[in-house]
């Protein structure tokens, strides 16, 4: 059976299992926008890459709508 | 006189030539800017005229421009603001067909657009002609700008590659255009002046609900459709 680590998504603590990935958490978390932008530890994360990038326990990872109006 | 910038400093503004793409929230504030910062050349383009639910945030125009281009109300004021700047006041659609004649003449895009396509365009000049382009960006009480430097950084499609962007009018709470459109113009500037510290290879995005101004590391996409090869050495090059 899998721990539960905890870290901190949009400014909150959560706990989720060990193995989660970024794309778990998107898919948990999304507010639906398409175009979301995933910032992980201070990097942007091209979301190719959701899949296979995995977290760890006091990681941080906020979700951001870009904003394109004028 | 500022101490950075000097008299050499202000004759590298003077010979300075600065395309603002969009003359609304974003782009009345970095006209205004960099007009009063004394950049000799500016181009100034937008489509729309000016309507009563712009003037929240578009500082330029006021009640009387209503129904104007707003090309024609900015240069009025900015003329007033800076006599001996020259200002090319366009009102066109930036589009495939148009973009090149529009930004091909300036050193610089500063990108005060309300749409996500008439950005491609702008960044696709951006890199077919080499010219830095400061994107900027606002929704509500939220917004971001990055320096896409061809070749140096990502581009703007690097970032978004797929963005299906479909609201039609976003609005957005008057000082945060005035943020992130005074955070573009001091980019601008310290472009033209060739000094450092700028938003290259970093996404600042500012949230006005909780005062939270965060900076965020991207990098260039190498398999980018737009851009991956701009920038790499050839084998011949080798």
């Amino acid at each position: 059976m899998k721990n539960s680590i905890e870290i901190i998504i949009n400014g909150f603590s959560e706990k989720v299992l060990e193995g989660t990935t970024i794309l778990d958490l998107v898919t948990r978390f999304k507010e639906g926008d398409v175009d979301l932008i995933v910032e992980y530890n201070g990097r942007f994360i091209y979301p190719r890459n959701y899949g296979e990038m995995v977290v760890s326990s006091g990681d941080r990872i906020e979700f951001i709508n870009p904003n394109f109006g004028g | 006189m500022i101490r950075e910038i000097g008299e050499i400093g202000q004759k590298r503004l003077r010979r300075a030539r600065i395309c603002i793409a969009g003359l609304g929230g974003l782009g009345s504030i970095s006209a205004y800017y960099l007009a009063a910062a004394g950049v000799g050349y500016l181009k100034i383009v937008d489509r729309d005229r000016v309507g009563l639910e712009n003037l929240n945030r578009q500082i330029l125009h006021s009640t009387k421009d209503i129904g104007r281009p707003k090309s024609e109300s900015a240069l009025e004021k900015l003329r007033q603001l800076n006599p001996s700047a020259h200002i090319d006041a366009v009102t066109a659609q930036i589009g495939e067909d148009t973009v090149m004649a529009l930004v091909g003449d300036c050193d610089l895009i500063v990108d005060a657009l309300d749409n996500f396509e008439a950005r491609k365009h702008l960044n696709r000049a951006s890199i077919s002609r080499e010219i830095p382009f400061i994107f900027g960006g606002v929704d509500g009480f939220s917004g971001m700008v990055t320096t896409f430097i061809p070749g140096k950084t990502p581009c703007l499609e690097c970032l978004f590659p797929g963005v299906r962007f479909t609201k039609e009018k976003v609005g957005a709470i008057g000082p945060v255009p005035g943020m992130i459109a005074s955070i573009q113009s001091l980019e601008a500037i310290k472009i033209v002046l060739g000094m450092e510290g700028l938003l290259a290879n970093t996404l600042l995005h500012v949230n006005g609900l909780d005062m939270s101004i965060k900076k965020i590391g991207i990098e260039k996409d190498p398999d980018c459709e737009r851009c991956g090869t701009v920038g790499k050495v050839s084998h011949h090059e080798e």
